[in-house]
């Protein structure tokens, strides 16, 4: 059954709706990637989702509750989020972030205790920065900081993440890191992955790695298509949504699995 | 540490009654409190008993507390407004207590008008830039700000005015010593007065200080963690309100401390602010505490607190800066 169920959902600011009539659902153990060029509403569906916006029509429902009639803290043992871009304001300690995560669990008037202390250095251990938890998050790199955001949204312990751009900005290197790392929590965790992105090739990087991905193309507020990578990133629909010309390429990569890519030729 | 938390404004208060223009020893200190406690206050001569019990006393108490409030609640706002600039009097309850005194004392002609007025409109202040914050549906924190800054503005204006209609031999002197800020009134009805919303302010704070850090993770963010922002941020502005104005009504407008003294805490004890809050409350409570006595005895006549802060507090800043290296902030 799936975890998350999206149906017939619409959202307005005011006049003219930014997204409408939306439907699709996730499973546990499964991603899913959301694709659109800038400002089709990708974050705004992703907020409606964490329920910091409200949708003009149609439900969410997680595991068929629907989301309206959660609480804060209801919502956040269900669903964690990693921002795209996170301010930074004051330099609490890596450690510290990664206990925020713990929030949910702790009472208006609480603070961590042992065992969410305990949830928070798991956390940064599997995602492998546990060297990091002294260290203030004012002074990392821009991929250890979004390497913490994921550590945080790990330690609220939800099974699905919410992840928005989560490498926008990052290095060859970082991007990969994270890729590598969400591919892990979604093979070896279950968790399910729910990741707005700019590059189709990160779908197919998912569907490379073994992992069960969903693609879905929102183009002017509606999704263009929807379904397996192999059956969605195709050169025609490249070219509706963002208007690119592309040619995709298909090899062999290491051992028997075959590597697909979507290389940009021009602009239409 | 939190043991040093509650030793050290312990420490400065015995300290502070010590100081002063009468010279009194520890012994003499220790005896005045033995008595007042266990005899009926028959052993000790009646000058020191009344220096000391009715005058240093209620004076060093209230400087801890007004210290404390000060701090806390700027080190709350910081974090809530996720700016480091902010301090207690944000949202306007320094220049609306302003006015209220200066109206009370206008419309009474003496200046005991001034707390209860300056209470209110303190409040009412805090309110009105709540009312501005909420244009739209939500209250971001960049419009509470700017609802601050709106708000202190007009009563700085009020302010002004009530200083132009004011008698200038009377009622002018009265309305800019207020303002510089004093303890030197102090008794213990002050203290049971005003005591209440500074203790119902900082109890709290204290009790929300970890979901502080949450909020300042800003307000999509803190709800995606699971925090009901709107009811944690009305508690952090409905206590730093009590507690600010509670301060404000007795002591006056005091600068600095509400800025300056929670960067002090973090140089020392980092940026959690379930450390920050309670270090913070400390070192303000002793700050204010010292540089008042600092004030009572550096010349012939008082110093107003209001001026002294800034000057003491100032190099004392630049010091630690320099020793600290900052600490990452």
């Amino acid at each position: 059954m799936a975890l998350i169920n999206v149906t017939n959902a619409s959202f307005s600011y005011g006049s003219g709706d930014i997204f409408r009539e939306i439907s699709f659902s996730a499973s546990p153990g499964e991603l899913f990637c959301l694709l659109g060029p800038n400002g089709c509403g990708k974050t705004t569906l992703l907020d409606c989702m964490l329920g910091s916006l409200k949708l003009k029509a149609g439900d969410i429902r997680l595991d068929g509750t629907s989301i309206a009639s959660m609480r804060p803290g209801e919502l956040a043992r269900q669903v964690a989020y990693v921002p795209q871009k996170h301010d930074r304001t004051f330099p609490y300690t890596v450690r510290d972030i990664v206990k925020m995560g713990r929030a949910a669990y702790i009472g208006l008037f609480g603070s961590p205790s042992r065992s969410d202390e305990e949830a928070a250095d798991e956390a940064l251990e599997t995602v492998g920065i546990a060297h990091l938890r002294q260290r203030p998050y004012t002074q990392i790199s821009g991929g250890e900081s979004q390497l913490v955001m994921i550590a945080r949204a790990l330690a609220q312990a939800t099974p699905i993440i919410i992840m928005d751009e989560p490498t926008a900005h990052l290095d060859f290197r970082h991007e990969l890191v994270i890729m590598e790392t969400v591919a892990r929590l979604v093979r070896e965790k279950g968790i399910s992955i729910i990741m707005a992105t700019h590059f189709p090739n990160h779908a197919f990087y998912f569907q490379n790695n073994g992992v069960a991905t969903h693609v879905a193309l929102l183009h002017e507020g509606s999704f263009l298509a929807a379904g397996a990578p192999d059956d969605i990133l195709n050169e025609q629909n490249m070219e509706r949504l963002y208007g690119v010309r592309t040619k995709l390429l298909t090899c062999d990569g290491y051992g028997a699995q075959t590597i697909k890519q979507i290389i940009p030729l021009g602009t239409v | 540490m939190y043991g040093a938390v509650v030793l050290a404004p312990l420490v400065c208060i015995m300290l502070s009654l010590c100081i002063g223009r009468f010279p009194l020893s520890f012994g003499d200190i220790t005896r005045v409190l033995w008595s007042k406690a266990f005899a009926g206050g028959c052993i000790v001569p009646d000058s020191h008993m009344s220096i000391i019990w009715d005058i240093r006393l209620p004076r060093a108490i209230l400087g801890a507390l007004v210290g404390a409030c000060l701090a806390v609640s700027g080190a709350a706002f910081q974090g809530l407004f996720r700016n480091p600039l902010v301090s207690s009097g944000i949202l306007g309850v320094s220049s609306g207590a302003g006015f209220g005194a200066a109206l009370g004392i206008l419309i009474f002609n003496t200046p005991a008008a001034a707390y209860p007025f300056a209470f209110f409109f303190g409040t009412v202040a805090v309110f009105c830039s709540l009312l501005i914050g909420r244009v739209y549906n939500t209250t971001p924190a960049i419009m509470l700000v700017l609802g601050g800054v709106i708000v202190s503005s007009v009563f700085a204006s009020l302010l002004s005015f009530a200083k132009y209609v004011a008698d200038p031999y009377d009622q002018l002197p009265a309305i800019v010593f207020w303002l510089m800020g004093s303890l030197a009134s102090a008794r213990y009805r002050d203290i049971m007065i005003a005591g209440s919303p500074m203790l119902i302010g900082i109890a709290g704070l204290l009790a929300v200080r970890w979901q502080i850090n949450v909020l300042s993770m800003g307000d999509k963010e803190a709800h995606a963690l699971g925090l009901n922002t709107t009811r944690a941020k009305a508690i952090v502005i409905l206590c730093a309100t009590f507690a600010t104005a509670g301060a404000v009504c007795v002591s006056g407008i005091i600068g600095w401390v509400g800025l300056v003294i929670p960067h002090i805490g973090r140089m020392l004890v980092g940026n959690d602010n379930k450390i920050l809050l309670p270090v913070s409350m400390a070192l303000g409570a002793c700050f204010l505490v010292l540089v008042d006595d600092l004030g009572r005895v550096m010349t012939g006549v008082e110093i107003p607190l209001g001026i002294l802060t800034a000057l003491v507090g100032g190099p004392f800043f630049v010091y630690l800066l320099k020793k600290t290296k900052g600490g990452g902030w």
